[in-house]
């Protein structure tokens, strides 16, 4: 177990590990954002970016496949990548269409090449695609009016006969106390709305998207209002099925969901600094499955 | 020049101090004079020539556009040429003189080189020759008389020069470096080279001549190495190479001592390293960099360093002291003070006597415009025609069209001569700190003059200050001069406040006598005291009599202690001063003022004005996020009790703050519980968490000051919108924490350990909490001799690893699987029964769907995949009691048995007695007790159905003519495609490459996978007319050259003997044929390595 305190000056907003879980990304108010080698038990700090003018708020690795690159987004409105070659750091692009904070940064499943999604307090989420030529191209979507506090994408699912980029998908949540899904539509060139999951009283703060494709596609939102609703989906298709996480509210606010990789266990984090642990049992009812504190 | 410019260098307030100047517009290369008073900053938009000894005066422009980056500056060295200042153009080199009128200051230009210049040198020993280097591999020297034509030229044609320095003790001699070699010249020579040194591995980026020793020279490169030549003694080798840990971009001989410093090209915590040459001298000629001073706190790329010397004029004795000048990609000039533990290791003895005095130079500024421009020369007029160089109007005014406001907030100065002090000053540090400070604060107050330097401060503003109408306004013009203590007691300023015909004489009188009581009364405590005064002067009331407890009235985070009523004052003030300065001015024109700004400006001033609208979230101080491997990494936030009151305090006082502003419905939200007083946006935490913060960091931050509180936030916005320069580097207050807290250090530690503990990370391991193993898909099979051994081992390796609930399954499906291959008409029965295999399949399935262990779905998908014909050696698997008549008979099935992986495609089968048909009640319970089975475990952990299958078809003989049934749902297929997908991106994830590949042809299509199969078994003829796709190489038949690849395709695993196609990417084979029909399929290379073969040839 590795515990690093301290790393920043102020409060951190995200940390997340690399592909390979040796490299670790922490993101602060301190508008910084540090690099640590972990290793085992030990941890080695390998470099702290400087670049953001505001606190930065999430981090992101790529996919390896694109080499090592990190995305990062900050309250002053940027996106910056940054990319290490050779042991160094720099910042190879600036992706500046929002004109408020943004909250949330994520890259594609790699399918889909280097394609990051974007969610921004200015209402729009954008998805940016960085090409070999060195071009990029920005969609910009209009997705929740007061402000865009979170997104995700679908994972890859494999579909024969579609290509890949017709099955696009991912969602969004906002301070419209909406969850949005939207999916690419190739002749538009564009993310359509596909469907829009009311449930939440308050803003919501994050939304994730199962990585795995099971028997349907789960969606955990968690929300100011202390509840979490886990969407499901048949087959990729048809109507969101609404349950609610558990039936009481949770002590504080939710500010984080992630799954698993395969998608079995859902932790949340809120408020009372607390990360709890989540799992469905085989009668699909949601049941603790750990917890982790400070 | 003036004569009152010329000061003594050791009257100079910023000698041996650290200075932090923030100098924005994208400037890339620096110089300073060699009496060391000023500094010229090269950018495209010209020169900025800054005097150190007066750094809150806004520098001189010299305008000179180009698209250009300006690659070198350099000021001449000589004495008899202080005014010249050469600077680069791309393919030109402009030659300077600072003594000329702005508009009119460039003197020569010397225009040789067909490519742009890299680097330039003035000669060490004659004024009037410089040496110009350029990536069109030329080196020039110039003759200032006749400067039309480079005097000598010398190329290596093969390599663009990188840097040119001339030799200090031969005055014939230069060196230059191209790529990797450094070339020596003599001028007498021709271009033939003296010498070529030769050694290191990458491109030459700085080369400097030894003061003493001729031949002596070093060379810095991006291999990361400095090297040391003597070329006199040994020109193949160097006498020293040092061995860093990033690129060299400069290395330079110390102009004192015996020592060196280097600067990175990236990384080396962008600082710039300072090392003695004698120590490193024992321990080879190579050695490991061994800096005995970082000069470190820059927070970007530095891109140059200079030293800035001064000593006595006209002595015999060395009293050279020293200061690092350096330039950094983050926009700060900086001045280090060198102490004299430094110059004792690098053994420079200071008073010791020398041979010959020093040149002396003028101390003096050449940052003034000229007082009077001389009429151009017809000579430089003649050259000036080809330039862009923008005119003098605008230019030769006090302010340079730089924002003088924006510059002295720019400069940080700091008295303490310790570095380390500075981390605890929060107060402000000078009289330029707080005149920035109050331009913050008070938009309306213009600043006419600021010179920090002589303490003159001419300011207008509006009070109301009218007899007739208290509502009336009157425009004050206020001069202040501050005496040099100030704000030391008895230090108290002047105000002069100019005559002005609505202001009566009586009122006059009053104002100035106010104005001196409080300046009185602050500095007599120490305080800097214009803001009360300034207040005073806008109407405000300023109360002395708790000055005594007003501690932090000076302090930027004024939230916290202004009342609420003072809010509003100021407000007014200010809205009533700008309708008085603009009559028209109504809201309206307010917010388009606005909307231009936000345009321009882009998001920050927009998010610094429009926090009502900003709808940010409050920031996330804990989180968990997983990781493929099932670690957990989660974040949280430290508290400690006290804060944590404090912060609710805060924000209780915030949020009855706020209630002024009637749209904010959030700050209305509440709950019963006591928990949800917590805001929800971002900036109503803000005020909260300045108070943290300066609490925690004792500071003037950054995110506090720009948007503490509503009405500042508009200062804010007002001042920020007013320069360009700051739009792009927002939080220029936020800065000044930052420049304090990195200073030099005499380790290399940084000194970040003031703080309180504030976050943690923390990473966990709940890989336990996952279904799918790392040590089972290591393990696991896909192939075997049968399924049901491939099952039966698969069982092994789950109990081997302890996952008992797995290898149970597995055992199951091996029973299955047993009593299919067996062809038993039984078994047959029941197992084609819709109750039967294939139900207990699926059930399998669904149950490891809702568990989301891909693994086990994955494999199971492979295995099940092709059952019907799984059919391994024609010998039975279980000896049978008594022997039966065996019919052995050909597969009809071959073409659909093609996708199987077992060699043999004859079926055998044993003839039982199938007419006997004995029929009944199986259950599958009976089949599995096999010895190692934990039944509690199973039963406590997971609810395997329970199976009992009855059988109740007996048309047995039906089933001898169809082929056995899959036992997975065709419909499924998609979803087991997608199973196994994931899975190998999950292999793919883990390393197990060849694993991957092997799951992977499971999800090739039908078609594709029987005539692979097709191919494998016959093998192709060789063909004349090949339609290769890709490389083939012939090596591979050489056995040396094929030892360097892997020699069996990585598509069917066979030996590669022939033709076959080797991605010159990733190295991986395949056979030309296998490669067809791979690559119609997918572009990926076959082996998993991710590596798009595909892409790198050209594909027929």
């Amino acid at each position: 177990m590795v515990t690093i305190t301290n790393a920043h000056t102020e409060l951190i907003h995200d940390a997340v590990l690399d592909y390979y879980g040796k490299r670790l990304a922490t993101c602060s108010s301190d508008k910084s954002i540090k690099i640590f080698e972990v290793e085992g038990e030990t941890h080695r700090l390998v470099e702290t970016l400087y670049g953001h003018e505001g606190p930065v708020w999430q981090v992101d690795w790529a996919h390896p496949k694109f080499g090592v690159i990190l995305a990062s987004c900050s309250y002053d409105g940027k996106v910056l990548i940054w990319k290490e070659e050779n042991g160094r750091w720099s910042q190879i692009a600036v992706h500046a269409v929002h004109s408020a904070s943004v909250n949330s940064v994520k890259w594609a499943p790699h399918e889909y090449g280097p394609l990051l999604l974007a969610a921004s307090s200015d209402g729009k989420v954008s998805v940016v695609e960085f090409k070999e030529n060195g071009t990029t191209a920005p969609i910009l979507v209009d997705a929740h009016a007061i402000g865009v506090n979170t997104a995700s994408w679908a994972s890859a699912a494999l579909q024969d006969g579609a290509a890949p980029q017709q099955m696009r998908r991912f969602v969004t949540g906002g301070a419209d106390n909406l969850v949005k899904v939207w999916k690419f539509n190739p002749d538009a060139n564009t993310y359509l709305l596909e469907d829009t999951l009311e449930g939440h009283t308050d803003w919501v703060r994050d939304v994730a998207w199962s990585p795995s494709v099971l028997l349907r596609s789960y969606l955990a939102s968690v929300s100011q209002d202390r509840t979490c609703i886990i969407w499901t989906q048949e087959n990729s298709q048809g109507p969101w099925k609404k349950t609610l996480l558990k039936e009481d509210k949770f002590p504080d606010v939710l500010w984080r969901a992630s799954w698993s990789l395969s998608g079995n266990i859902l932790a949340l984090s809120g408020g009372d600094n607390k990360v709890t642990l989540w799992k469905e049992n085989l009668e699909g009812k949601w049941e603790p499955a750990g917890e982790v504190e400070q | 020049m003036s004569a009152d410019n010329k000061d003594d260098p050791f009257k100079s307030i910023t000698f041996g101090k650290s200075l932090s100047l923030r100098v924005d517009g994208g400037f890339n290369a620096v110089s300073i004079s060699p009496s060391g008073r000023d500094v010229v900053l090269a950018s495209r938009q010209g020169l900025y020539v800054v005097d150190l000894d007066d750094p809150f005066s806004a520098p001189r422009w010299l305008h000179h556009i180009t698209p250009w980056e300006v690659a070198d500056v350099q000021w001449s060295p000589h004495p008899s040429k202080p005014s010249w200042v050469v600077s680069t153009s791309n393919q030109k080199a402009l030659v300077w003189n600072l003594s000329r009128s702005s508009s009119d200051a460039i003197e020569h230009v010397l225009h040789g080189h067909s490519r742009a210049i890299t680097d330039i040198n003035f000669h060490p020993t004659n004024p009037e020759i410089l040496a110009t280097c350029s990536i069109d591999a030329y080196v020039h020297a110039w003759d200032m008389r006749s400067s039309r034509r480079a005097f000598y030229s010398a190329s290596v044609w093969s390599a663009g020069a990188s840097q040119v320095k001339w030799n200090f003790k031969n005055p014939n001699v230069m060196a230059s470096a191209h790529s990797n070699d450094v070339f020596i010249w003599d001028l007498r020579k021709g271009c033939t080279p003296l010498h070529v040194l030769k050694g290191h591995a990458n491109s030459v980026n700085s080369i400097d001549f030894s003061r003493f020793n001729e031949t002596e020279i070093m060379s810095s490169s991006n291999d990361g190495t400095v090297k040391f030549w003597d070329y006199s003694v040994n020109e193949e080798e160097p006498l020293r190479t040092v061995v860093t840990d990033f690129p060299v971009s400069k290395g330079r001989y110390l102009p004192f001592g015996s020592g060196f410093c280097v600067m990175p090209m990236i990384g080396g915590n962008n600082s710039v390293y300072l090392s003695n040459s004698i120590t490193s001298n024992e321990s080879g000629p190579i050695s490991k960099f061994q800096p005995i001073y970082v000069f470190k706190g820059h927070t970007d790329r530095v891109s140059d360093f200079l030293w800035r010397q001064r000593h006595s004029t006209n002595t015999l004795i060395d009293d050279r002291e020293f200061q690092l000048v350096t330039w950094s990609k983050d926009c700060d000039l900086r001045l280090w003070p060198v102490n004299e533990s430094t110059y004792e290791k690098v053994g420079y003895e200071r008073l010791c006597g020398l041979e010959k005095p020093l040149p002396d130079h003028e101390y003096c500024t050449f940052r003034k415009e000229p007082e009077e421009a001389k009429a151009p020369t017809a000579h430089t007029a003649r050259w000036k025609e080809h330039f862009v160089t923008k005119s003098g109007t605008e230019a030769s005014d006090g302010s340079n069209n730089i924002n003088h406001l924006a510059w002295v907030s720019g400069v940080r100065l700091h008295h303490a001569n310790s570095p380390h002090d500075l981390f605890e000053e929060d107060k402000l540090q000078n009289l330029g700190e707080e005149v920035s400070m109050i331009g913050h604060k008070f938009p309306k107050i213009v600043f006419e003059k600021i010179s920090v330097s002589t303490g003159v401060l001419v300011l207008t503003l509006n009070g109301p200050w009218s007899e007739n109408n208290p509502d009336d306004y009157i425009f004050l013009r206020l001069e202040v001069k501050f005496p040099s203590g100030y704000p030391q007691k008895k230090h108290v300023p002047r105000f002069k406040i100019e005559e002005n015909r609505e202001l009566s004489e009586k009122k006059h009188h009053e104002i100035v006598d106010q104005l001196s009581e409080i300046a009185q009364r602050y500095t007599d405590l120490g305080k800097y005291c214009l803001e009360p005064c300034l207040r005073f002067l806008l109407g405000e009331k300023v109360n002395l009599d708790g000055l005594q407890e007003e501690e932090q009235l000076l302090n930027l985070d004024l939230v916290d202690h202004v009342e609420l009523d003072e809010f509003s004052s100021l407000a007014s003030s200010d809205a009533r001063s700008r309708a008085l300065s603009d009559g028209s001015n109504t809201s309206e024109d307010d917010f388009d003022d606005i909307d231009n700004k936000s345009s321009a400006d882009g998001f920050v001033a927009r998010s610094a004005h429009d926090l009502r609208l900003d709808t940010t979230p409050i920031p996330k101080g804990c989180g968990a996020v997983w990781t493929a491997a099932g670690q957990l990494v989660c974040f949280f936030m430290v508290e400690n009790k006290s804060d944590k009151k404090q912060s609710i305090f805060k924000l209780g006082q915030r949020g009855f703050g706020g209630l002024k502003d009637a749209h904010k419905p959030e700050l209305l939200y509440e709950e019963q519980d006591a928990n949800f007083d917590r805001p929800k946006r971002y900036v109503d935490t803000l005020s909260a968490s300045s108070h943290h913060n300066s609490e925690a960091a004792n500071s003037l931050n950054g995110s506090d000051s720009d948007a503490s509180s509503d009405s500042f936030g508009d200062d804010w916005n007002d001042i920020v919108g007013n320069d360009i320069t700051w739009r792009t580097k927002m939080p220029l207050i936020s800065n000044f924490k930052k420049s304090l807290a990195s200073m030099a250090s005499d380790d290399n530690k940084s000194s970040l350990s003031v703080q309180k503990s504030k976050n943690t990370v923390i990473v966990r391991d709940f890989s336990h909490l996952i279904p799918d193993k790392k040590q089972l898909a290591m393990e696991y099979k896909l192939y075997g001799d049968s399924l049901e051994s491939v099952c039966k081992y698969n069982a092994q390796v789950a109990t081997t690893h302890g996952f008992e609930e797995l290898a149970h399954c597995w055992r199951m499906i091996a029973n299955v699987l047993i009593a299919r291959e067996e062809k038993n008409p039984y078994n047959f029965g029941w197992d084609q029964h819709s109750l039967g295999g294939k139900w207990f399949v699926k059930q399998t399935m669904i149950h490891f769907e809702k568990l989301r262990n891909v693994q086990m779905l994955a494999i199971l998908s492979c295995i099940l995949m092709d059952q019907p014909m799984g059919k391994a050696a024609s010998a039975p698997l279980v000896p049978k009691k008594g022997e039966e008549t065996i019919i052995t008979y050909e597969s009809n099935f071959v073409s659909h048995s093609q996708r199987s992986r077992h060699e043999s495609i004859t079926s055998s089968m044993r003839s039982d007695d199938y007419f006997t048909g004995t029929h009944g009640i199986k259950t599958l319970k009976p089949w599995t007790p096999v010895p190692v089975l934990g039944q509690d475990n199973l039963s406590s952990h997971n609810m395997l159905p329970d199976i009992k299958i009855e059988i109740v078809n007996d048309e047995v003989l039906d089933l001898l003519s169809s082929d056995s049934p899959p036992l997975l749902d065709a419909e499924d297929e998609a979803k087991y495609r997608s199973y196994r997908y994931q899975y190998a991106e999950l292999l793919f994830y883990w390393g197990l490459l060849i694993n991957r590949t092997e799951l992977l042809k499971f999800n090739l299509d039908e078609n594709f996978t029987s005539s692979v199969w097709h191919l494998l078994n016959h093998p192709p003829q060789p063909r004349a007319q090949l339609d290769y796709m890709g490389i083939c190489y012939k090596l591979l038949e050489h056995k040396g050259a094929g030892a360097y690849f892997p020699r069996n395709c990585n598509y069917c695993e066979l030996r590669v003997d022939g033709r076959g196609s080797v991605c010159g990417n990733c190295q991986h084979i395949l056979h030309a044929d296998c490669a067809k029909i791979w690559w119609d399929v997918s572009d990926e290379c076959a082996s998993g390595c991710g590596c798009e073969c595909v892409k790198f040839f050209d594909v027929v």
